[in-house]
């Protein structure tokens, strides 16, 4: 089994599918928690994202491309998906997407945010 | 003790030409009258000097005052009423040992005695002012020097004595206005320099433009601002520009009272405004996120306030909320949660950034002498991602600014972008005043009057902004 590290989240094993178009893999992280981010170990930006969730009370869910033997194919297909600057952080909210850290701040700022995360089961009041 | 020191008015007249007195030293400190060569002191540094009694002579004998523009004045830093014909009862062979007319009077306080204003257009300048005014000319010793002099010359009626108080106040006037004005030259000064300044940017510009350099995302033109930063000054200067349009029309349309409909054109184009600033500041990022960071595009007192490139946005909702007035319970709780969220936000890119700074130190240090330059290469690397947290913070303040807009009424927003719009050109004209505050070196004497003069500048400075 391989598995992902994250930081202050779960560990998720992650499986090793034959030939899994790499948007269909997303879909399917994605939709297995309340709250999933794709992210890069090096990638700081990743960490405010990180920071974020954290600091709203949120355990998100924390997938390192980067140390997947298939994170390229991840990469470009999230940079397709939210058609962002940088493939990550990118962020999905009850299996939906919401996009990348732009779009994560924006919906925090104009209230939205959290009505979601309550929404998808990740925040109770 | 007046009578030995100072000319007569009647004496004025009976020496048939006061006028021609201009070309020639004043009478002001008849001592040195006598003794020309000890003139060479006045432009020395010397103990600070008390025109007090000096100007109550003045007053007493209600002389008139002479302009005189062509020589340099020998008693420059003495007050103006101080001029010409304060004496008209020396001999005129005393005049002629002295070269120099008085001329420095410049635009003379009103406020001291009418009969003393004087008519001297001459701009003060600086190099005038900083020469410490004159020892005190032996005023005293004068009574007694002096009158072996005067007795050969016409007689002077006593004085009339004026009120101590009234003679202490106008001086004090007189020593204010000085001040004052020696602010405001320092301040035109520094604006002509920062004008003098745009005008080299410009050029830049135009060089590095013809060069193509700003093209190449960063190629630094010789100088200390790269063309990528000389640009977004420039753009900057212009939109700064733009924002005080801006702000007059949304405070002349508050006045007014326009319908909601015209209000909401008003303001829909200051949010425009703001979203082109932050569309500037991209394009900069790109090309050079240094000068946005360090905050080198901004003036003095904004850039001690800096975060991340550019204003804090929940400091900046702490400030507006008192200014929005009054406030529905609902609007309030909304404005107070989005100063919660942007705190957040705002903390996360903090950390966010922290860690990058982390990470670069880390790869910096750890540099061996073999394969610095593949670090190097790494810290560059790790560097382009200042650009992504200058561009998040804008987006932020962005964000917040579009926020602010929906949770208000039409009327409210118009009176909150006013209140930011002026709040920043407050922000901006302290840093002026900063720059221009007098130091210790100008101030001559009587601290007690440097309050009221900085006061008049604030105020100056002031009334070009409404009140909230």
């Amino acid at each position: 089994m391989h598995y992902q590290t994250g930081s202050g989240s779960c560990k998720v094993p992650l499986k090793r599918s034959v030939a899994t178009d790499p948007m269909e893999r997303i879909e399917r992280m994605a939709a297995a928690h309340a709250v999933v981010i794709f992210s890069d170990s090096t990638c700081c930006m990743c960490h405010t994202a990180k920071r974020l969730f954290c600091s709203l009370g949120v355990s998100p869910v924390i997938y390192e491309i980067d140390q997947d033997p298939r994170g390229e194919d991840l990469s470009k297909a999230l940079l397709r998906l939210h058609g962002g600057a940088a493939p990550v952080p990118t962020v999905f909210i009850g299996g939906r997407l919401v996009g990348a850290i732009d779009s994560v701040m924006a919906s925090h700022i104009n209230g939205s945010l959290v009505p979601l995360l309550k929404e998808a089961g990740a925040l109770w009041l | 003790m007046a009578s030995h020191r100072v000319g007569e008015p009647a004496a004025l007249s009976d020496s048939g030409a006061p006028h021609h007195h201009h070309h020639h030293i004043p009478y002001a400190v008849p001592y040195m009258l006598h003794h020309p060569t000890n003139s060479n002191f006045i432009n020395q540094e010397g103990p600070a000097f008390d025109f007090g009694e000096l100007e109550e002579a003045i007053i007493l004998q209600g002389v008139k005052i002479n302009n005189d523009d062509k020589k340099q004045h020998l008693y420059t830093a003495i007050r103006p009423a101080a001029t010409l014909d304060m004496f008209p009862s020396w001999p005129m062979r005393f005049h002629q040992h002295t070269t120099r007319g008085s001329s420095k009077s410049g635009e003379e306080s009103t406020d001291s005695g009418s009969a003393v204003n004087t008519l001297s257009n001459t701009p003060e300048s600086p190099s005038d002012h900083r020469q410490p005014p004159p020892p005190p000319p032996q005023m005293d010793a004068a009574g007694g020097i002096d009158s072996p002099r005067m007795s050969g010359s016409q007689s002077q009626p006593p004085a009339k004595p004026a009120p101590e108080k009234t003679l202490r106040r106008l001086a004090q006037n007189r020593e204010a206005a000085r001040k004052s004005r020696l602010r405001k030259k320092a301040y035109v000064q520094q604006l002509e320099s920062s004008r003098i300044r745009l005008a080299q940017l410009e050029q830049d510009l135009q060089r590095a433009r013809s060069q193509g350099l700003f093209l190449g995302g960063g190629g630094a033109a010789s100088g200390s601002i790269s063309s990528g930063g000389a640009i977004f000054d420039m753009e900057y200067s212009r939109w700064l520009d733009d924002d005080h349009r801006h702000i007059s029309e949304l405070r002349t349309a508050l006045q007014a009272h326009l319908s909601d409909g015209d209000l909401r054109v008003i303001v829909d184009g200051y949010i425009a405004h703001y979203d082109e600033v932050f569309s500037l500041k991209g394009a900069a990022a790109k090309s050079d996120v240094f000068h946005l960071i360090t905050g080198m595009w901004t003036t003095p007192a904004e850039r001690c306030f800096l975060w991340m490139g550019g204003f804090r946005p929940s400091d900046l909702i702490k400030m507006l909320i008192p200014q929005l007035d009054p406030l529905t319970e609902q609007q309030f709780m909304g404005i107070c949660s989005l100063q919660h969220s942007s705190q957040q936000a705002e903390e996360a890119l903090s950390q966010g950034l922290d860690q990058l700074q982390q990470s670069l130190v880390d790869t910096i240090a750890n540099g061996s002498v073999n394969d610095s330059m593949h670090h190097m290469a790494i810290a560059l690397g790790k560097l382009a991602n200042l650009e992504g947290f200058v561009r998040q913070a804008d987006n932020l303040r962005q964000q917040t600014l579009h926020q602010l807009h929906r949770l208000l009424t039409i009327r409210q927003a118009a009176r909150c972008f006013l209140v930011i719009g002026e709040y920043y050109g407050r922000l901006r004209a302290l840093s002026s005043l900063w720059a221009s505050r007098p130091r210790e070196s100008m101030i001559a004497e009587d601290n007690s009057c440097q309050t009221t003069s900085d006061l008049q500048m604030v105020q100056a400075s002031q009334n070009q902004f409404s009140n909230f």
